[in-house]
């Protein structure tokens, strides 16, 4: 473990508060899945090469962001528990911590040499403490680089958003400073996520549930990070050699597919036992009463797919990736409202949620993000882009980079495929795993076949 | 009421025996001359021409006792007018309206001291019962510098605030009045505790490239009524320099003097202080008595610093941890009372109408020689102005000068609202209050305007202005965008 002092030194913190007071203090309830994510919180750090901020203390990029959180009251509340001891937001317009800090590096260098732990001090971030009444639950933090370059990171609690959520709020920061509209403006209902109660049919997905609200973690094991990045062109490549066993797989289900035969193999495939994988989608779309995509709040679902561990050792890549492609399609609105019905089975007396567990974990974690590609606006292409790459401050500066964390990932471990700033099929693979394991998947051949750009590695 | 009448306190009859009284006493001059006139208009019609003309014969005049006459006359009247005060006119004003960043809501100056007292929950238990009883309302604002955790009170930020409100104030004013920076005169920069070197006066006059020869003063330490010691100042200055323009810039710099300490009499001005600024033109040209908005017409300055309890009660000190804030002592409201007495007693003769002023008198007089028990009479300031722009240093100094003063819920809704939108902005609230009443669309020509001012020292300045044109509600100035939802009702105790 090194040492090493940290590049990045915050100098100051200060409170942000929206610019039109929202009138009579609400008090909002979370729902059921938002107190499942208690233990976990988001951290999502966007790379631009040119800084949008001036001066910083009377900068438009300010007013800006004063101006989007007064669209969204639930992000400038302070989270508070309510008679029966669930959780609410109390919304008074107290404000989000911003945080500043310089970073001894250029912006090349650290995408080059920095890895995962040292992109954490990104996004400085405190624990809950008992009484969050002035504990704030979304923290941007704006990082300058030597020689220019920037990089914003906002960091919220999981109870409050999920990836989307959070990715549209800094996307609407971005139109609001550019004067434009919002694309996707919040929609709050804590409600709405309630699927009609039909009776339990999905055991299976119950007992996964509780599967991982039992599990006990044992002193934790140092996790690394590395960012893939593979292009248009091998990603396509590669959707034509598993064309045989599986013609409409998506680039998702394919670097899924592929990244967890190669971290099984490593971990050592042993033949008696399972080898779970753990899908994460986002459900807005999905329901049968589809959510805008605005819905702020959490809406991505879990679900779980095993494979026997010689099925894994020795099927090639096309099986493994058809399965998980099946998997995917046979997530329906069942999945949903059973476990909307797990959840409240767990309430205790008055109502009160159960405690949350670790969502993320035990079994390797592979979080989609497809959904943020939606059809391109330019007139005759056909190319869908990246929600998350048309945050752009200054038109046309468009992020270089886009890192998304969890926090507190136990387990195995975590792999977020996201787009890429190419359009069409880039997709970049952020992995989380012990550092060992980590390492030696970095020489793996069947991935360093693909040519995958490395960012954020370490000094590999 | 006066004592000399049995008490119907309510009756019909006795308003209108004092609406009679009122007119009698008001227009005396006028009842007994309209008389004396019209007899001699008789008389005069009576005698005929031929009558007249042997009545002017019989007088005797001859030549040289006509024109002296004349020259006696004309030497009066050029005397008479040499010697008159020169008409002061505000031409306009410009109050800086801070940027939304800048805005405190109540949880966050809540959670800020919560994080920044972390070792001492009285005080900001303290805070809190303050706040929620200040009559502040959710978009007052601090400087950049108090966002901060802990707040970052450089100079450098000092000087930056400063600039940051003294400039929106200058360029709004040289935008509304279309005045060139070279025609001032005389600058007057009024800043009680932030005194940098060079002066603000300086930065100012560096900043527009002001004339050489201009006559800048900068008047520091002089608490929340320094803003009418300098219209004060510019009055006597005008006296003196005909032809002239002279413009005052009014503000309070908070971000030095944002006190870090726990002693709980020096967080009370943490919580009532905030960022605002006033620059106002005056000048005694003719030429702008067309386009003036009002016209000074008295200054009243009272001074109880000689009394040692009127001197402390406001005073800047530092505390058991050498931390330097501003103590209030308990008396405030009752000096208050006092100066407000003393500075009462010398405006009232100026302004108020002669049937107040008889009244007054003869329960003077009756209260000393027939029966000192009587109640002493409290003029009716109502009948002498239109508007009162009470100073809003907090909610208890306006209570007290409504009941004191026996105001209507009307007559201080200027200061109630300038208190709740931009809190306790010091010199520049009575120009806030000003705004609001034009903003309201009930300034009309002839109006006159009392503007009252307490300071550290223990001071209480009075102006008097007379509306010289009605005011158009105008379309900018700080309360543009908000003026339509105010008045607002604010509660007792705001619960936090």
């Amino acid at each position: 473990m090194s040492s090493k002092k940290s590049r990045v030194s915050v100098h100051s913190k200060l409170t942000v508060v929206p610019s039109k007071p929202s009138g009579s203090v609400k008090t909002n309830p979370l729902s059921s899945l938002d107190h499942a994510m208690g233990l976990h919180s988001l951290h999502m750090v966007f790379y631009y090469k040119k800084n949008p901020f001036g001066s910083f203390e009377l900068d438009p990029l300010r007013e800006s962001l004063s101006g989007v959180i007064s669209l969204y009251p639930n992000v400038t509340g302070r989270l508070t528990r309510l008679e029966n001891g669930n959780w609410a937001v109390k919304c008074h317009d107290a404000g989000v911590r911003v945080i500043r800090a310089e970073v001894s590096a250029t912006l090349d260098e650290w995408l080059r040499s920095a890895d995962g732990s040292e992109e954490k001090d990104l996004t400085v971030w405190e624990e809950m403490p008992q009484e969050p009444n002035t504990w704030s639950p979304f923290r941007v933090q704006i990082n300058d680089f030597e020689g220019g370059g920037v990089a914003i990171g906002l960091s919220c609690s999981h109870m409050l958003a999920d990836l989307t959520s959070a990715i549209l709020l800094f996307k609407s920061w971005t139109e609001v400073s550019r004067r434009e509209p919002i694309e996707h403006p919040p929609f709050f209902n804590s409600l709405a996520l309630h699927g009609q109660l039909v009776p339990n049919k999905h055991t299976q997905l119950g007992k996964y549930y509780a599967t991982k609200s039992e599990e006990q973690f044992q002193a934790s094991v140092k996790m690394a990070t590395a960012t893939f990045k593979f292009s248009n062109s091998v990603i396509k490549q590669c959707l034509y050699e598993v064309n045989q066993n599986c013609p409409n797989a998506t680039p998702f289900e394919l670097l899924a597919g592929l990244f967890w035969s190669r971290i099984t193999r490593l971990k050592g495939p042993k033949s008696y036992n399972t080898h779970s994988l753990s899908i994460c989608m986002d459900s807005r779309r999905l329901l049968q009463d589809p959510l805008p995509i605005g819905y702020f709040g959490n809406a991505f679902h879990f679900s779980q797919l095993s494979l026997k561990g010689e099925e894994i050792g020795h099927c090639e890549l096309g099986h493994v990736v058809e399965l998980v492609h099946n998997r995917v399609l046979g997530i329906k609105e069942e999945e949903f409202s059973s476990v909307m019905n797990w959840f409240e089975a767990q309430k205790g007396e008055g109502g009160k949620f159960a405690p949350p567990f670790r969502m993320y974990g035990p079994e390797l974690t592979c979080i989609s993000l497809e959904h943020m590609l939606v059809p391109s606006k330019v007139t005759g292409s056909i190319n869908m882009t990246s929600l998350i790459y048309a945050a752009t401050f200054d038109k046309d500066e468009k992020p270089v980079h886009m890192s998304c964390h969890v926090g507190n990932v136990e387990g195995e471990g975590l792999i977020v495929v996201m787009p890429s700033m190419e359009e069409g099929l880039a997709r970049t693979v952020l992995v989380t795993l012990p550092e060992e394991e980590l390492a030696e998947l970095c020489e793996d051949q069947a991935i360093l076949r693909l040519e995958p750009t490395m960012l954020l590695s370490g000094k590999r | 009421m006066p004592p000399i009448l049995p008490d119907f306190s309510n009756s019909v009859k006795l308003k209108y025996v004092k609406l009679g009284y009122q007119y009698l006493v008001n227009h005396i001059l006028t009842l007994t001359l309209i008389p004396i006139m019209a007899a001699i208009f008789i008389e005069v019609l009576r005698m005929g021409p031929d009558e007249i003309s042997n009545l002017w014969k019989s007088l005797h005049f001859d030549l040289v006792q006509i024109l002296c006459s004349a020259f006696l006359i004309i030497f009066i009247a050029t005397v008479y007018f040499m010697s008159k005060p020169r008409t002061i006119f505000l031409v306009d004003y410009a109050c800086f309206k801070p940027p939304i960043t800048c805005r405190v809501p109540f949880a966050t100056f809540m959670e800020h001291s919560r994080l920044n007292l972390k070792n001492n929950p009285k005080s900001v238990e303290f805070q809190m019962r303050i706040l929620e009883r200040s009559g502040l309302g959710e978009e007052t604002c601090l400087p950049p510098a108090i966002h901060y955790i802990p707040p970052k009170p450089t100079m450098e930020a000092a000087r930056g605030e400063a600039e940051l409100v003294i400039f929106s104030a200058m360029d709004s004013l040289f935008e509304k009045t279309g005045l060139n920076p070279k025609d001032i005169d005389i600058l007057i920069v009024n800043c009680s505790l932030f005194s940098p070197t060079p002066s603000l006066s300086a930065m100012v006059i560096n900043k527009y490239k002001l004339r050489s020869n201009i006559k800048s003063f900068n008047l520091s330490g002089m608490g929340c009524s320094a803003g009418l010691i300098s219209i004060d100042l510019a009055r006597d200055l005008l006296q003196v320099h005909p032809n002239s323009n002279a413009v005052i810039v009014s503000t309070e710099i908070i971000t030095p003097n944002y006190y870090q300490g726990n002693e709980r009499a020096m967080l009370l001005p943490n919580c009532l202080f905030r960022m605002g600024g006033a620059a106002i033109l005056l000048s005694n040209r003719r030429s702008e008595s067309r386009r003036a908005k009002y016209r000074l017409v008295h200054v009243v300055r009272t001074h109880k610093g000689a009394d040692d309890k009127a001197y402390r009660c406001v005073y800047e000190e530092e505390d058991k941890e050498s931390k330097v804030g501003i103590s209030l002592s308990k008396d405030l409201m009752a000096i208050a009372g006092e100066a407000l007495k003393s500075n009462i007693t010398t405006i009232g003769p100026l302004v108020l109408p002669a049937s107040e002023q008889l009244l007054f008198l003869l329960t003077l007089i009756g209260r000393k020689i027939f029966n000192p028990k009587w109640k002493p009479y409290i003029p009716d300031f109502k009948q002498a102005f239109e508007h009162f722009c009470i100073h809003a240093g907090g909610r208890a100094v306006i209570d007290e000068l409504q009941k004191n003063l026996q105001l209507s819920s009307e007559h201080v809704e200027a200061s109630r609202m300038a208190l709740h939108r931009f809190g306790n902005t010091s010199s520049s609230s009575l120009w806030y209050e000003l705004s609001y009443i034009e903003a309201k669309g009930r300034m009309k020509r002839g109006d006159r305007v009392w503007q009252i001012a307490f300071g550290s020292g223990f001071k209480c300045n009075s102006a008097v202005w007379k509306c010289n044109q009605s005011i158009k509600a105008p379309t900018d100035g700080p309360w543009a965008d908000c003026i339509d939802r105010y008045p607002v009702h604010i509660p007792e105790i705001v619960k936090l």
